[in-house]
């Protein structure tokens, strides 16, 4: 038998899908910058690149306030409770429908595999791509800040292009895991309805 | 007609004023700047027997020219490199394409400024030997005969000899009553046909820029900004600013207020345009590291004149089946052979080279030993990405093959145009055209002759393109980049790393199989648990 | 005094001829923009053949222009230099629209000044490239 509990608020699950939707296009753009292959034609994607740049941290200033005046920010502390448990579960026991460990709660909507990923998204990718970022879009002032005598664009966009092969590795596997809830679809559809179904 | 003009001469008086005042309005019209109409000056109103002559007649009035003239490297064909201490200028250098003005004086002079420098005896202090007319004609018609020593031709004669051509003789008075300010036209007399030809050495200037349009020069677009050579290298008191000999590489002084005594090139892009030129801030700071002509120029011979990129001289001295001088021609008609000089490679529409550039250009002047094994640089373009001088700029390569000597490893300066028994362009032997040439020079010659390759840069800063034709992003930042290899320069889109590359993509696969597999078997595994 | 007699004229015939001949004879430059930009940018292969000064010696031009025929008669050569025919290509033609109030007359005498100049005899024969 299944109940449905309600997981993901409005707020939540608008700011999910349009980081989604960005992340994704600043990929996209991104690799073009990077030269990868052509799609917009480089000024285009450098402009679009810019833009949803600029969109997304817009977007983290309203999530962060979120966060911190929902105390939803605790969602995110890590904990080892569990993890070899969960790590079980995906080697293991999805295979032979075994119980999932983990059970959601309103209080507690990440199991600790994706606690400790999200974590480890917003505590290294994410600095990492926001700093090397800003430093690539600011490279017209470095002279002018004096900063050029410190960073070389070379290593910046090094960085910025390592933060951006995680944040690709992290999608491919974030994606698949959506399937990995109480049914196939019963993560994906907490995302959008903001309920989920589980056991 | 409230005056009755009676008597026939007085109609004819009213007549010839009215005749003269309107043509002297519509002078002052055309001429627009002039204050003074040279037609009138009794001092011009003879004529002249010579070059010389007319030199006498200007100085009557402009007293301070000649002297003036005198001290710039029009006149002295010498130039200190004050960065290099080398001694530069046509009479001392040395180049790939006719090589050397030493020993071939008569015939390299025609683009003196000034009349008779046929050999080492020319008395450069003479007033009356500066050319006034060579750079201030306006008819279009004066010229000066090569192996003259820059002589105007006086009388009608064949040239070349023999080739059924009849020069003109140029009207001396004429002319000096039609003196004016330099005009593309006269600078490009000149300018346009370094190398013995149109357009040959520079690549970037040649008789299309006489009048051309829009798409071969904005500035100097004959029906739009109409620029002369002057409204940039704005001359004060003869001296002509923005000599290639020390150029100015990187100007980050901005704008220049014209006419200001400011001791800096006013030819350089920045002296109008400022270093902030773009509404762009990202366009902008491209500037630190990139000449604005890297982008502006993007192809140069584009006024269908062709400039030479080659030349190699080994191959000279063939004879056609008919036993007289080989020529040959391309299906264009551009001499791609002479006997005289060897084979050539001549191109339009040239992608430039690109080189980081800080201003300070170093020769390989005669005497200085040379390795013949690599190909001798004739000329070197200094500087580097971290010297804060240099900027990336475009530049043509004249790659050449010349003769050197073997023996004492330097290049020698041949003989090779005049009517003597040494002259290589008569006689076609090498030997005794660089005996000729070296002895001229006062430096030692083994008497072997052997040759060697050389490079030669030549910096691109003319035609200048509209702005929708300048380079967009992808000729630098895509896989074919033009500025590929340089040094000190990071390029999105093309300079990503390849080890960092394979590893990121090796990592996104890795995930990419490993999900893949994950639900392949929990695919699997469900369906086997439904079977059960 | 068969000498003095004739001097006096001569004189003064010099002095009114000069600047009048500097007037008379026109400015090759804008000529040469004007020929370059609306007669040559007509006159292609297919248009009649390309044309360049030094098709014709300075008698011919002097000759051609004077016929005022254009297209073997067809028309009037003066027309191609009217303020009507630069009004009428003035939106396409930059050197057209630049000589827009240029007066007719001169503006022939420019280009004939070109013409003559680079003609095949000329002082300095002008191909087009």
């Amino acid at each position: 038998m299944s109940e449905k509990i309600y997981v993901f608020k409005v707020f939540e699950r608008i700011w999910h899908w349009s980081q989604a939707g960005l992340i994704i296009f600043l990929l996209i753009t991104g690799f073009e910058v990077h030269g990868s292959y052509t799609l917009f034609g480089f000024q285009q994607a450098v402009d679009l690149h810019t833009i949803a740049a600029w969109s997304l941290v817009g977007l983290w200033v309203f999530a962060i306030f979120w966060h911190f005046t929902t105390g939803e920010w605790k969602q995110y502390l890590p904990t080892f409770q569990k993890v070899d448990a969960m790590i079980k579960y995906y080697a293991f026991g999805i295979f032979t429908n075994a119980p999932h460990p983990f059970k959601a709660t309103t209080l507690k909507k990440h199991n600790p595999l994706q606690r400790l990923a999200y974590l480890g998204v917003m505590l290294f990718i994410g600095p990492l791509i926001w700093f090397t970022g800003w430093f690539y879009i600011f490279y017209d002032k470095w002279t002018e800040w004096g900063w050029d005598q410190y960073l070389s664009l070379e290593w910046v966009a090094f960085f910025h292009t390592v933060a951006a092969f995680l944040m690709l590795a992290f999608l491919i596997v974030h994606v698949y895991l959506t399937t990995a809830g109480h049914t196939p679809t019963s993560h994906i559809k907490a995302m959008i309805t903001g309920w989920e179904e589980v056991e | 007609m409230a005056v009755q003009l009676t008597s026939g001469y007085a109609r004819l008086l009213f007549a010839a004023v009215m005749t003269l005042t309107m043509a002297i309005l519509s002078a002052q019209a055309q001429a627009g700047a002039s204050t003074a109409d040279h037609t009138t000056f009794k001092e011009l109103q003879q004529p002249f027997e010579s070059g010389p002559a007319v030199t006498q007649a200007c100085l009557k009035c402009h007293t301070e020219a000649a002297h003036q003239v005198m001290k710039t490297p029009h006149w002295t064909w010498e130039f200190l490199n004050p960065a290099t201490q080398q001694k530069l200028g046509k009479q001392h250098v040395l180049n790939n394409f006719c090589i050397s003005v030493e020993s071939n004086y008569a015939f390299c002079t025609t683009c003196h400024a000034g009349y008779g420098w046929k050999d080492h005896s020319f008395d450069f202090t003479k007033q009356e030997n500066v050319d006034c007319l060579v750079c201030h004609d306006t008819t279009g018609k004066y010229r000066k005969q090569p192996g003259t020593g820059g002589l105007p031709p006086l009388k009608a004669i064949e040239w070349p000899p023999g080739s059924g051509k009849i020069v003109r003789p140029v009207d001396l008075q004429k002319v000096a009553q039609n003196v004016g300010k330099t005009s593309r036209d006269t600078c490009g007399a000149c300018h346009f046909f370094g190398g013995g030809g149109d357009g040959v050495k520079h690549g970037d200037m040649d008789s299309s820029l006489a009048a051309p349009e829009a798409n071969i020069d904005i500035h100097m677009d004959a029906t739009g900004l109409d620029f002369i050579c002057s409204s940039c290298h704005q001359a004060s008191g003869h001296r002509v600013p923005g000599s290639r000999y020390a150029p100015t590489a990187r100007d980050d002084k901005g704008k220049l207020m014209r006419g200001k005594e400011s001791g800096r090139n006013p030819a350089t892009c920045q002296s109008c345009h400022g270093t902030d030129p773009h509404k762009s801030t990202r366009l902008n700071s491209h500037a630190d590291k990139i000449a604005c002509q890297t982008c502006h120029i993007p192809k140069y011979a584009r006024g269908g004149v062709p400039t030479k990129m080659g030349w190699d001289w080994s191959t000279a001295g063939q004879k056609g089946p008919d036993g007289k001088p080989l020529i040959k021609k391309d299906a264009k008609g551009h001499v791609i052979y002479d006997a005289k000089k060897g084979d050539f490679i001549v191109a339009e529409n040239v992608v430039p080279e690109y080189k980081w550039f800080n201003g300070t250009v170093s020769y390989t002047l005669l005497g200085a030993k040379i390795d013949n094994s690599k190909v001798v640089p004739i000329n070197a373009f200094e500087g580097g990405p971290d010297d804060g001088k240099s900027l990336i700029w475009p530049v043509k390569v004249m790659r050449g093959k010349q003769p050197y000597d073997p023996v004492n490893k330097t290049l020698v300066k041949p003989h090779t145009a005049g009517d003597d028994s040494t002259a290589y362009w008569k006689n076609f032997g090498w030997e005794k055209a660089i005996a000729a040439g070296m002895a001229e020079t006062g430096l030692p010659f083994s008497g072997k002759v052997d040759f060697v390759e050389t490079e030669m840069a030549w910096p691109i800063t003319h035609m200048v393109a509209a702005k929708d034709e300048s380079l967009g992003c992808v000729d630098c930042h895509g896989a074919n980049s033009r500025l590929a290899g340089l040094p000190g320069i990071y390029m999105p889109g093309h300079s990503a790393s390849r080890l960092l590359d394979t590893a990121g993509w090796g990592l996104a696969a890795l995930c990419l199989v490993g999900v893949i597999g994950h639900g392949g078997i929990r695919i699997l595994a469900a369906r086997k648990g439904s079977e059960k | 005094m068969k000498l003095r007699s004739a001097l006096l004229p001569t004189l003064i015939l010099g002095l009114l001829a000069t600047p009048f001949a500097a007037q008379a004879e026109g400015d090759w430059k804008k000529g040469r923009v004007y020929f370059r930009m609306v007669c040559t940018a007509c006159h292609t292969e297919k248009a009649g053949g390309a044309i360049a000064p030094t098709t014709k010696t300075m008698a011919e031009w002097k000759a051609y222009i004077a016929a005022d025929k254009h297209a073997k008669g067809k028309d009037s050569l003066k027309y191609y230099v009217s303020k009507k025919y630069r009004e009428s290509i003035k939106a396409t033609n930059k050197a057209a629209a630049k000589f827009i109030d240029d007066d007719e007359a001169a503006l022939l005498e420019d280009i004939t000044a070109f013409m003559i100049k680079g003609a095949k005899d000329g002082d300095s024969p002008a191909k087009c490239n």
